[in-house]
């Protein structure tokens, strides 16, 4: 072959190739076609379910925009890091920030107040008519008490996640105990905890019978609380919350803390049917009540009951920390009205049975006693009996929520902090619940003196 | 004239890039630094304000500027060693180079996130390969990542995983070192060992230097993996003073305060950078 039919060759494959990665890059990056366009008002709706959620939270939608003739809620996934609301949160600011929010946000961070004061979201209670603060007033105390800074309801509660003991029935019977008679303290369940525990040839863990994690969700318990409603002000060291601390190191210590560490970096993420009770890694697990509808999708067979976290000497019966899901309006929504509208009939302000049935399609809890009494949940409950504990934990005035403070993301930060050190023993619980109190009193007195109003 | 502009118009998409993400943003950063401002709301004069809680008033900047030292203190040192040391063996005249110096460089390729998420398993204390190893030679691995004591040094370990980049520079610089030297050495009766140290080192200190103030620069900017891999724990062992800024600016809104915080970074940076400046003059050999 000549010079220049090489050449000619090269050149008709280096076009070849141009138009190939062109054409490619077009068809990869070319806008999706346009929604069809309709007469209705549309709201723009940005939310985090993924996976096995995504057609569910669709499905709401779905129901939304056929029940309408004036909106319609075009929802948008934005996803996540697993457990936590990090990315989506940085977008959601963003778009805030850009002029351009969506009209209605769920939100997992529990940051209402934080950023309410920042004048990230609009108040709802404002588009609330009559009717709506009356079926909102009928809510129980955990949906009532979420979402609110200084005097306005800024996050409507769609979702609370309310802590239980699940535990296996069939490890109980294996370590001679019997499943029909949960522990009624959490001394004596934490004892239990070391009858059901396993270790191999080699002294580590293979199998946790119940071991108290996590500081907040035992606070409860021993009746202790992080938030002062007198003074408004966040408050940690207090003998309450000191017990609680005590309890949980003092339970870690009896296993050894290097033996808990080591055993639990061996285990599953958590999600969906990874979970490490089903598993069976762990004997007794206080855990959030969507994992019930989980457990009937991936272990359908799986031999478990629920217990109320029972409590300690002296401490709150039907107790619990509660997380929320919160359903916000960005300002600068451009329909706000449209965004409540779906809100309300989403969280069941409107029509508490019909919303009934989609938070049983979350695996979620019922947001009133009528919501629990619809069919939906009757039926719910019929089919899976060990969701009654979290139904009643649900009405219980003995959950605590996250403090309705500006400070309140770098409280929880601080308080995994202090967690951490108290467990790794590093600081006694005193030390920690010390330390942890002089950091956030610091930071109110700097947020105090660069001028933000608390 | 006309030339000049048609110039500029050529230049101007990597010029208006330039303003637009870095010109712009690193000149406004030194006035928001000045103010209290969290993205939303018109940013509010505060004067020195956020830089006295800064340096007053505010224990974990204290703490994470001391982790990011010892850190610094650690990797960047044993950076050096590795990648000079790797460099020195892959210099040799031996069949297949080329195919070692390319399974030692690929490392540094591999993105960071990817690599962060392999470590973590790696270095699991339960089920991970390190502590594999370790138990069939009869020793129990630590908890690694989960121990506050172990954390950083895991994270100065896995710095070592991408030395790759930085031997391929002591690569070309011993490369450039003149065989005349080596030989004049020789005929003088010098071993291996004192080419080493009177021919190789002095003659690559430039290298050297390049490589420590990059690394320097670098390790206080480290981010990514104590973001991924730790989240700043176990109890703030890996709060690096990057991710205490990336948290003041995303998860507490505090733009004005992290503006401070770079700020303060910057003038380290800079004025370790200086200091080691000053100092290559004693151990830095530009003349052949």
């Amino acid at each position: 072959m000549t010079d220049n039919a090489n050449k000619l060759l090269r050149g008709v494959l280096a076009v070849a190739t141009v138009a190939a990665i062109a054409v490619l890059t077009i068809k990869v990056t070319a806008r999706p076609p346009d929604p069809p366009k309709h007469h209705r008002i549309p709201v723009r709706f940005w939310h985090m379910w993924t996976g096995e959620w995504t057609p569910v939270m669709n499905h709401v939608v779905a129901e939304f925009n056929a029940s309408q003739d004036k909106y319609e809620v075009i929802p948008l996934l934005v996803p996540s890091e697993s457990g936590s609301s990090n990315n989506a949160s940085s977008k959601f600011l963003l778009s805030v920030a850009g002029g351009d929010p969506p009209d209605c946000m769920a939100q997992w961070s529990q940051a209402m107040s934080a950023w309410a004061q920042d004048g990230i979201l609009s108040p709802i209670d404002p588009l609330m008519t009559p009717a709506d603060k009356a079926a909102y007033a009928k809510c129980y105390p955990v949906v009532r008490k979420n979402g609110w800074y200084k005097g306005h309801l800024y996050g409507l509660v769609t979702a609370f996640d309310v802590y239980a003991c699940y535990y296996r029935a069939d490890h109980f019977r294996q370590a001679g105990l019997d499943p029909e008679r949960f522990p009624s303290t959490l001394e004596d369940l934490i004892a239990d905890g070391r009858k059901l525990d396993k270790y191999d040839a080699g002294h580590s863990l293979v199998r946790m019978g119940y071991m108290p994690e996590t500081f907040t969700n035992y606070v409860p318990a021993y009746g202790g609380s992080f938030y002062d409603e007198s003074t408004g002000k966040i408050l940690v060291d207090t003998p309450a919350n000191l017990r609680a601390m005590s309890s949980l190191v003092k339970a870690r210590d009896v296993v050894g803390n290097d033996k808990v560490v080591r055993f639990e970096s061996g285990l599953n993420s958590g999600d969906a049917g990874n979970w490490p009770f089903i598993g069976g890694q762990v004997s007794v697990q206080l855990d959030g009540e969507w994992r019930v509808q989980q457990i009937a999708q991936f272990a359908p067979n799986l031999d478990y009951r629920i217990a109320p976290l029972p409590p300690p000497s002296g401490g709150k019966s039907l107790s619990s920390f509660s997380m929320v899901d919160y359903l916000t309006i960005p300002k600068g929504a451009k329909h706000p009205e449209g965004a409540w509208e779906f809100m309300k009939f989403w969280a069941g302000l409107s029509d508490p049975a019909r919303a009934a049935k989609y938070k049983v399609w979350f695996g979620w809890l019922p947001a009133s006693p009528e919501m629990a009494k619809a069919p939906a949940f009757q039926d719910f409950v019929h089919k899976y009996p060990q969701f009654r504990t979290f139904m009643d934990l649900a009405a219980s005035d003995n959950i605590e929520a996250t403090p309705p403070v500006p400070l309140q993301v770098y409280w929880a930060d601080r308080v995994q902090a202090a967690d951490d050190q108290a467990m790794h023993g590093t600081l006694t619980p005193k030390q920690a619940l010390d330390k942890l109190q002089q950091e956030l009193d610091r930071e109110a007195a700097r947020r105090k003196e660069l001028g933000y109003e608390e | 004239m006309r030339k000049n502009w048609i110039g500029y118009a050529f230049i101007s998409p990597w010029l208006l890039g330039f303003l637009i993400f870095a010109a712009i943003p690193f000149m406004t950063s030194i006035y928001l630094s000045f103010t209290r401002y969290n993205i939303i709301t018109p940013p509010h004069w505060v004067g020195l304000a956020n830089y006295h809680m800064l340096l007053t008033g505010d224990p974990q900047f204290w703490k994470s500027l001391g982790v990011t030292f010892r850190y610094a203190g650690a990797a960047v040192p044993l950076g050096i060693v590795a990648g000079v040391t790797l460099a020195l063996l892959l210099n040799l005249n031996i069949k297949g180079m080329a195919f070692y110096r390319t399974i030692f460089f690929l490392p540094s390729i591999v993105p960071t996130v990817a690599t962060s998420v392999v470590f973590m398993w790696i270095l699991n204390p339960q089920i991970g390969l390190v502590n594999r190893v370790l138990k069939m030679v009869g020793v129990d691995g630590p908890a690694w990542l989960q121990s506050s004591t172990w954390a950083p040094w895991s994270l100065v370990l896995m710095s070592l995983w991408g030395v790759g980049g930085s031997m391929v520079i002591y690569l070309a610089g011993l490369k450039d070192i003149p065989v005349h030297l080596y030989e004049a050495a020789m005929i003088d009766g010098a071993g291996p060992l004192q080419r080493l140290r009177h021919v190789t080192l002095p003659m690559l200190s430039p290298v050297i230097f390049f490589n420590a103030v990059m690394g320097i620069i670098g390790v206080f900017q480290y981010f990514t993996e104590a973001y991924i891999m730790t989240h700043g724990g176990p109890e703030d062992s890996t709060h690096f003073y990057a991710l205490y800024l990336f948290e003041r600016a995303w998860r507490y809104l505090d733009m004005g305060y992290a503006s401070a915080m770079a700020w303060v970074l910057f003038l380290l940076v800079m004025g370790v950078t200086g200091f080691m400046f000053w100092g290559q003059k004693k151990w830095v050999h530009y003349d052949g």
